[in-house]
């Protein structure tokens, strides 16, 4: 439930305060860093299908065709899955690192479907900057969102330990 | 097979989600997702939010843009400010430059009239005793400035030089009671003798009760001392008083010339015969 309110409180962020931020047109993705969290921390199918969820509400909300979000941060939450099972050590170095591959992989999916079902004309200058200006945002980003979640987690955790 | 399934349950949803997100983009490029529940959920749970969110958003936009704007107003206010007071120093500068412009004309124009190579000097202090009415020039002996000799502006007579170092001279004011000065009534041609006194101020002395003197008139040098040249305007009478008794009337005069503010002046030597005329 937590991440459900987190997604949407997320994606409200992205969609409307950063707006106020002068970051240009690069929207630093807080829902990506959430999907990798989620698959670092709750690799579940749950956690799955949520990060399919909140692709497909960025979707809904800004994308220009339905699904490319989706299949990106499926993608995304499937590669952090495969290789958290690697990964012994957690720090914030670390953290942003994973974010910063994971933000990638997001961005040559992203790219993979524009090819195939979107036009390419005037796209590839434009495509690498902003993946790797939102890969450098969102690993910059990681270790506070990371913070927050898992502060939010065991806030959580004790307010139900209280009832 | 369901322990595989419950083994790969990650893996196999993801993949499942995958597929789900390929079928989305196929049928939403072929046209044929017109009416996808899902989309409209999350748009029914969204909008309100997004809807407040928003509104936050103008808000704090329209709040920033006022502080840009007042910002900007600050910062423009500020530039101009120091652009005022650049251009109030500037100004100053030049309405300094020109006085210093026009006095030192003035001046040029005085000494082509006057006899000799007169010097040009100008005020370095001024008497730092109440009793002593003098001030200090920035020339000397060495400058060509002798005991003596008579400081003038284009204004008037400022006094004469009581003693000098081969730097500085020392200039006694036609209002210090120890100075002197033969001058003549412009209107009358009554002579007299300009002093200073420490009770009004100049007075003009030795005119005969006889003598037809007022108020308002004008007191030239005499020219026959050898010191001042001929004609040099010393003083205004300001007030004439004629006792019942004693031969000279009591005049007192308005110096032509404040020491105070006056900055450069002409020092000229003693005058020959034919300057006298």
């Amino acid at each position: 439930m937590l991440y459900f309110f987190a997604g949407i409180f997320l994606i409200l962020l992205q969609s409307t305060f950063l707006s106020l931020l002068p970051f240009g047109p690069v929207v630093p993705d807080f829902v990506l860093i959430l999907c990798v969290y989620l698959g670092l921390h709750h690799p579940t199918m749950g956690a799955a299908v949520g990060s399919f969820v909140l692709g497909y509400s960025i979707d809904v909300v800004s994308s220009r065709q339905l699904g490319f979000n989706a299949f990106a941060m499926t993608l995304v939450f499937l590669a952090v899955y495969f290789s958290s099972r690697t990964i012994w050590l957690q720090n914030p170095v670390v953290t942003s690192l994973i974010v910063l591959f994971a933000a990638l992989i997001k961005g040559l999916a992203l790219v993979l479907v524009w090819m195939i079902f979107l036009n390419t004309e005037g796209f590839w200058l434009g495509a690498a900057r902003y993946m790797l200006m939102e890969a450098l945002f969102a690993a910059a980003l990681a270790p506070l969102v990371f913070s927050l979640l898992r502060r939010s987690e065991s806030f959580i955790k004790k307010f139900d330990t209280v009832i | 097979m369901l322990a595989f399934f419950r083994k790969n349950q990650v893996p196999l949803s993801c993949c499942f989600c995958l597929l789900l997100s390929v079928y989305i983009l196929t049928a939403g490029a072929r046209g044929q997702l017109k009416n996808e529940p899902l989309g409209a959920l999350l748009m029914w749970i969204m909008r309100p939010l997004q809807i407040a969110a928003q509104g936050t958003v103008n808000w704090i936009g329209g709040l920033q843009d006022k502080y840009d704007t007042l910002a900007g107003f600050r910062a423009e206010n500020e530039r101009l400010r120091t652009r005022i007071q650049a251009l109030e120093v500037e100004r100053q500068k030049l309405l300094e430059s020109q006085a210093s412009n026009s006095r030192l004309t003035q001046l040029l124009d005085l000494r082509s009239h006057l006899p000799g190579k007169p010097v040009t000097a100008s005020i370095i202090a001024h008497s730092a005793s109440s009793w002593f009415q003098s001030c200090l020039l920035d020339k000397g002996s060495a400058d060509g400035v002798s005991k003596g000799m008579a400081v003038v502006t284009p204004l008037g007579v400022l006094g004469q030089v009581a003693s000098v170092t081969p730097r500085t001279a020392k200039v006694l004011l036609v209002t210090d009671p120890n100075s002197g000065i033969d001058v003549l009534v412009q209107r009358t041609r009554a002579r007299g003798i300009v002093s200073g006194s420490l009770e009004n101020g100049p007075v003009l002395k030795y005119v005969k009760r006889s003598e037809e003197v007022q108020e308002g008139d004008r007191l030239i040098t005499s020219g026959t001392d050898g010191v001042f040249p001929k004609g040099m305007m010393v003083g205004t009478i300001i007030k004439v008083t004629k006792q019942h008794i004693g031969l000279f009337q009591f005049i007192e005069v308005l110096p032509a010339v404040q020491a105070a503010r006056v900055e450069e002046v002409l020092v000229v030597g003693a005058i020959n015969s034919s300057a006298k005329n």
